[in-house]
C-alpha cells in the first residue's frame, strides 16, 4: 500500500485499491478505513472498490450494406466470426457485441432524420418539414442525466468532418459536438485540468460561483414573465449553469489521483482538408485517444462521438463522390459505399482500441464501458430502418456478454437495445421510447 | 406550434403550387392602403445569434478586443438562424462557452489602457471602491442589458465587484467579475422583449430596431430616445429608422439578413472533388460569399434599385478567383472590384453566381433537384416535403441514350408519385444546367448539348437568362422577400393571424417599386412590429 500526504492528511493511493478489483467486482481485499480511501474531493471514484461504468456513443452516417454486414453465425466466442464489413474490429472482437435483426418501428417519414431520431431516442422526429429537432432526448443524454452528475462534465461530445451530431437534451435543445481536436484538448486537459498533487486552488473559482448564483436568480425571475416554451428553454439554460457551478465546486477540491489517468499530449493545432477531403482518420484517432483519457481521468462518464452525420456528403479518401450521393447513385453492389462503411467501422475500432489500451483495475477501461455504435439507417440506398446496424463495445463492468453476435429473428424493436444499455448502466428504468418506439422489455440475451 | 408559411402553406404538390400563384396576382390598381390589424404570436426570448453576440460585445466594450471563437452554434429553423434563435435552447457547452468568453473579454477590457480608461471613468481609491464601481457599472449596464438597471441589480453588481476586488487584491480584477456577470446575464444573452400592456416598451423597441437593422445592440442615441419615451409612435420610430438606414451599420445588418436567408456560411467549408473540378480552389467558397453579399449591398444601398433586378442584373463584384470561374477579365488583381458581366451572356443575377450554383450541387456534380428546391424554398417561400423514405432515389448513370442530366432524371417526372414534387423542382434546376457544380459555364454534358428550356408554373423560358426574367416577374418572389424580411425582423414566419398584414406588406413593397430600403423601413415602422400580445405564462 502506498500513502501520500495531502492537505496535512495521509491519503491512501487509490491505485492500491483499484488493483484489487477484477472485472469491476471487488475481490477479497482488506478495506482500509473509509476516510483514507477517498481523496478530499469525496467524489468516491472507487466507491466500494467498484469502478464506475461509462457510456459512449459512436455514430456514423448513411448506414451499411446489410448483406455484407451480418455475421454468418450467432453465438459467443468461437461460435461466430466477423463479417466482411466488421473485419476492422478483429483486435477488439473479445469486447464486441453485434446485434442484428432489430428494427426501428417508428414511421419513416423523413429519410435519415426519422431513423436517427428512432435509433437514438426511441421517438419520432419533431417536424418533417423542418427536421432539425428530436422530440425526446437522445440515449447519451438520458444516461448522462442518471450517471453524469459526479464528474466535471455531465457528458462530452466530439465529432469529425464538421459533423453537427444528434445529441439532444430535448426538443430544440441540441448538444453541439466539438470538431476541433485542439479545442477539445484545451477544454478537458487545458488550464483547468489539474494533475494529482496540484493543490493550488484558483481564488476566482469561488467568485465565479457567486456570479453564477446571481445569473441563476435572474433566470428564475425571468421565468415568471415568459410563456411555457421559453420556460422550458430557460430550464435547459439553468441546467447548464448548475452543471457549470458544480464543475467549479469540484475544481476547488483536490483532483482525483487515478491509476489509469495520464494527461495526453496536445493534438496538432489544425487538421486542414486535403484536396477537399477532411482528415477523417487522423481526427478520429486523436479524438478517440482524448476521449479514452477523459474517461480514465474521470472528467466525464458519458460521451458521444459523431464520426459522420446522417446524410453526410463527405468526400472520403478515394471515394468517387460524396458519401450520401454514392449511397443513392452508385450502381451494382456499391463498392464505393462499402469502402466508406468499412472506414467508418475502422474508426469505431480505433475508438474501442484506444479504450482497450488503457489498463484499469485488473482489466481495461473498455471493460468498464458500453460503447454503442450505430447509424440512422441500414441500407442507405433505400433509407431502410429495418435490421439496423448495432454494435456494443465493452461489457459495462461485466453486465453484458462480450464477443457475441445476437440475432433477433422476429424483427424486434430497436429501442430494446437502448433499454438494455440503460439497465447495464444500473439505471433503474422499466421502459423506454414513445409510441411505436415504446418498449418495456430489454433484450435479455445481451446480459451475462 | 402551429406554423403557417404565408405565401404558400405546406404544399404537397404541383396543383396546389400553381393555384397559389394565382391567388397572389390580383392586386393591380389600388394602393396597399392602411396597415390592417394583425394577431401576432406571443413574443418570446430570442437568444443573440453568434454574430449578434460578437457585434454587441465589440460595441459595448471595444471592437479591438480579441473576440471569442467558441460560442454555441446557431441553429436554423424555418430557413433562418433568426428564427432558430427564438426556439433553440442553450446547451451545457454553450453555457460554458459564454462563461469563458465573458471573462476572457472582461480581462482584456480591464488591462491597463485606453479601453479601461473609457469604461472606468474614475480613479479607484482601493481594491474595492463602491462609488467608482457603481459609476462604471451603471453606464455599462444600460448598454449591456439594453435598459436601465434596477437599483437592486446595480447593488448586486457593485457587491460582486467589491467582494472580488477585495479577494483578488485589485479593483480592476474585481470589475472583471462584474463585467463577467453582465455578459452572462439572461438580460444580455437573450433579447428580453416581452412587452407591456400590448406594446413593446421604448427600450424593447430600441433593441428590436437595432438588431433588425444593424444586427447589434442599440447605440447611445437609440437608448437616449427610449429614455425620453421617443420610440412609441410611428413617427418617432420612423425618424430613428431613417437615421439607422443611412448609417453604414445598416449595410452590415442587411448583409447578415441575406447571409442567413441564403445560408451562405456553408460556403466556408465548400467541398468539391478537384479531379472533377480542376478549377476549384479553397478560396472560391469564401470569395463567392463575398460576391453575393457585396452585390446585393450595392443594389440596395448604393443604387436602391428595384429588388427584382437581384435576379437579372449583370452588375456584380468579383475578385480574381471568380473572374476565372466567370471567364471575364478580373476587374482588379488585388481583392474585389465592381464588374459588369457580358451583355447578352448567359450569366446574370443571383442564380448566375458561383455561391448559389456550387452550394446547391453535389461535390462531384450538379443537382437539378437541390437547385430547384433552393428556388422553391428560399426564393419563393414554398415548402416541399422530403421524399418518402422507402423509394430508390438514385439517378441512372449516363448512357448513350441519356447523356445529360435532363434525360437521366426524366424518370422523376414520369412516375406520377415522384412527379408530384419533382415537377416543382427539376425543371428549375435544369434551367441552370449550363452552369456546372462550381458555376463554370458549359454548353454540353458528356458531349450532348444541354437543353435548359422549361417553364416555371406554366410560364415558359428557353435559356437561363430568360429563366431569371420569369422568376423575377413572379409575384411569389417579391412576396417571399417581404415575408422573409418580416420573419428575420420578428423571429417567426408570418402566421395565420398575420395573413392580411403580410398581404399588405407585399403591396407596400410593390407600391414602393420594390425598393428594399422602403421594405425595411415599412417593416420597422409598422404597428405590427410594435405590438406585443400578452404572454400567457
Amino acid at each position: 500500500m502506498s500513502w501520500h500526504r495531502k492537505n496535512g492528511r495521509l491519503i491512501l493511493d487509490r491505485r492500491t485499491l483499484l488493483r484489487g478489483t477484477l472485472g469491476g467486482v471487488a475481490i477479497s481485499l482488506a478495506l482500509p478505513p473509509l476516510e483514507a480511501m477517498f481523496n478530499t474531493t469525496g467524489t468516491a471514484y472507487a466507491l466500494d472498490g467498484i469502478l464506475p461504468k461509462r457510456f459512449g456513443l459512436f455514430f456514423w452516417g448513411n448506414g451499411n450494406r446489410p448483406e455484407r454486414w451480418i455475421p454468418a453465425s450467432t453465438g459467443v466466442g468461437a461460435d461466430w466470426d466477423l463479417s466482411e464489413t466488421l473485419q476492422p474490429l478483429v483486435n477488439v472482437k473479445q469486447w464486441l457485441t453485434v446485434v442484428t435483426g432489430m428494427d426501428v418501428k417508428l414511421p419513416n417519414d423523413s429519410p435519415h432524420s426519422s431513423g436517427a431520431a428512432g435509433i437514438l431516442s426511441g421517438a419520432s422526429l419533431g417536424d418533417i418539414l423542418d427536421d432539425n429537432s428530436f422530440t425526446e432526448p437522445s440515449i447519451d443524454q438520458v444516461i448522462a442525466q442518471e450517471i453524469g452528475g459526479d464528474t466535471l462534465y455531465r457528458s462530452l461530445e466530439t465529432a469529425c468532418g464538421g459533423s453537427t451530431g444528434r445529441s439532444f437534451n430535448g426538443p430544440n435543445s441540441k448538444n453541439p459536438p466539438e470538431n476541433s481536436p485542439i479545442a477539445f484538448y484545451d477544454r478537458v486537459f487545458g488550464p483547468t485540468f489539474r494533475e494529482p498533487g496540484d493543490t493550488e486552488v484558483d481564488p476566482k473559482l469561488g467568485l465565479r460561483r457567486s456570479v453564477l448564483d446571481g445569473v441563476l436568480g435572474q433566470i428564475t425571475d425571468l421565468k415568471s414573465q415568459v410563456g411555457s416554451a421559453d420556460k422550458a428553454r430557460l430550464d435547459q439554460h439553468t441546467e447548464g449553469l448548475r452543471d457549470l457551478e458544480s464543475r467549479l465546486a469540484k475544481l476547488q477540491e483536490d483532483p482525483p489521483d487515478l491509476e489509469a489517468c495520464v494527461k495526453p499530449n496536445p493534438p496538432a493545432a489544425e487538421y486542414p482538408d486535403i484536396a477537399g477531403r477532411p482528415q477523417m482518420d487522423e481526427t478520429n484517432q486523436v479524438m478517440a485517444q482524448m476521449l479514452a483519457m477523459a474517461m480514465a481521468c474521470d472528467q466525464s462518464r458519458v460521451f458521444s462521438h459523431w464520426f459522420s452525420d446522417p446524410v453526410n456528403d463527405i468526400l472520403f479518401p478515394n471515394a468517387a463522390a460524396g458519401h450520401h450521393d454514392l449511397t443513392h447513385n452508385e450502381g451494382g453492389d456499391q463498392p464505393g459505399v462499402q469502402e466508406i462503411t468499412v472506414q467508418s467501422i475502422a474508426a469505431y475500432a480505433t475508438l474501442l482500441e484506444a479504450f482497450a489500451a488503457v489498463p484499469e483495475g485488473d482489466g481495461t477501461l473498455l471493460d468498464n464501458c458500453a460503447i454503442l455504435g450505430c447509424s440512422e439507417v441500414s441500407l442507405g440506398q433505400t433509407h431502410s430502418i429495418l435490421d439496423m446496424p448495432i454494435l456494443i463495445g465493452g461489457s459495462a463492468c461485466g453486465a453484458l456478454k462480450q464477443d457475441h453476435h445476437h440475432q433477433s429473428l422476429g424483427g424486434e424493436n430497436a429501442s430494446k437495445v437502448l433499454l438494455s444499455l440503460m439497465l447495464a448502466m444500473d439505471i433503474n428504468r422499466t421502459d423506454f421510447g414513445t409510441n411505436e418506439g415504446f418498449v418495456d422489455q430489454p433484450l435479455s440475451a445481451l446480459f451475462v | 406550434m402551429s406554423r403557417y408559411s404565408f405565401s404558400v402553406a405546406t404544399m404537397v404538390g404541383l396543383l396546389a403550387l400553381s393555384s397559389c400563384g394565382k391567388d397572389e396576382k390580383p392586386y393591380k390598381g389600388a394602393g396597399a392602403g392602411e396597415e390592417p390589424e394583425a394577431t401576432s404570436p406571443e413574443p418570446n426570448l430570442r437568444r443573440l445569434t453568434r454574430q449578434q453576440y460578437l457585434n454587441s460585445v465589440s460595441d459595448l466594450l471595444d471592437p479591438g478586443l480579441v473576440m471569442p471563437s467558441a460560442l454555441e452554434p446557431d441553429e436554423s429553423a424555418d430557413g433562418l438562424l433568426s428564427i432558430g434563435a427564438a426556439r433553440s435552447s442553450l446547451s451545457p457547452l454553450g453555457v460554458e462557452n459564454y462563461e469563458d468568453a465573458a471573462y476572457d473579454l472582461a480581462e482584456q477590457a480591464m488591462e491597463p489602457g485606453s479601453v479601461r480608461d473609457r469604461l472606468i471613468p474614475c480613479n479607484p481609491t482601493g481594491d474595492s471602491d463602491d462609488a467608482c464601481a457603481r459609476q462604471a457599472l451603471e453606464d455599462l449596464g444600460v448598454l449591456a442589458w439594453r435598459r436601465p438597471l434596477t437599483s437592486a441589480e446595480i447593488d448586486d453588481l457593485v457587491d460582486i465587484a467589491g467582494t472580488a476586488g477585495t479577494t483578488l487584491g485589485d479593483f480592476y480584477d474585481g470589475m472583471e467579475l462584474a463585467i463577467g456577470y453582465l455578459l452572462q446575464s439572461p438580460h444580455f444573452i437573450y433579447r428580453v422583449e416581452i412587452g407591456e400592456g400590448g406594446v413593446f416598451t421604448d427600450y424593447e423597441m430600441a433593441s428590436r430596431l437595432s438588431y433588425f437593422l444593424w444586427n447589434t445592440t442599440p447605440d447611445t442615441a437609440l437608448l437616449d430616445a427610449a429614455a425620453a419615451g421617443g420610440l412609441s409612435s410611428a413617427d418617432d420610430v420612423a425618424a430613428e429608422v431613417d437615421r439607422m438606414l443611412s448609417d453604414p451599420l445598416a449595410r452590415r445588418g442587411f448583409r447578415n439578413l441575406i447571409d442567413e436567408m441564403l445560408e451562405l456560411d456553408k460556403l466556408e467549408g465548400l467541398a468539391k472533388d478537384p479531379d472533377v473540378f480542376p478549377a476549384m480552389r479553397s478560396e472560391i467558397g469564401p470569395s463567392s460569399r463575398e460576391e453575393t453579399l457585396s452585390m446585393v449591398e450595392a443594389l440596395v444601398f448604393d443604387r436602391d434599385d428595384d429588388f427584382r433586378t437581384w435576379l437579372t442584373t449583370r452588375e456584380t463584384w468579383i475578385d480574381v478567383n471568380l473572374a476565372m470561374i466567370y471567364a471575364v477579365p478580373a476587374p482588379s488583381l488585388d481583392g474585389f472590384a465592381t464588374a459588369t458581366l457580358p451583355a447578352n451572356g448567359p450569366r446574370r443575377g443571383l442564380l448566375g453566381q458561383s455561391s448559389i450554383l456550387s452550394m446547391h450541387a453535389h461535390p462531384v456534380s450538379t443537382s437539378a433537384t437541390r437547385r430547384g428546391l433552393f428556388v422553391r424554398k428560399t426564393l419563393l417561400c414554398q415548402s416541399i416535403p422530403p421524399p418518402p423514405a422507402d423509394v430508390d432515389t438514385s439517378i441512372p448513370e449516363p448512357t448513350p441514350d441519356a447523356l445529360t442530366l435532363r434525360e437521366r432524371v426524366a424518370s422523376h417526372l414520369e412516375e406520377p408519385f415522384c412527379a408530384n414534387c419533382h415537377l416543382a423542382m427539376d425543371p428549375i434546376g435544369l434551367a441552370l444546367e449550363n452552369f456546372d457544380g462550381i458555376g463554370l459555364y458549359r454548353e454540353t454534358e458528356n458531349g450532348a448539348t444541354i437543353d435548359p428550356a422549361g417553364d416555371l408554373d406554366g410560364v415558359p423560358f428557353k435559356t437561363p437568362e430568360e429563366f431569371a426574367d420569369v422568376l423575377a416577374a413572379n409575384p411569389l418572389f417579391t412576396g417571399c422577400m417581404a415575408d422573409t424580411v418580416y420573419a428575420y425582423a420578428s423571429g417567426h414566419r408570418p402566421e395565420l393571424g398575420e395573413t392580411d398584414y403580410a398581404h399588405w406588406l407585399h403591396k407596400r413593397f410593390r407600391d414602393e417599386n420594390y425598393s428594399m430600403m422602403a421594405l425595411l423601413r415599412e417593416v420597422a415602422t409598422s404597428e405590427t412590429f410594435r405590438t406585443a400580445p400578452e404572454v400567457s405564462p
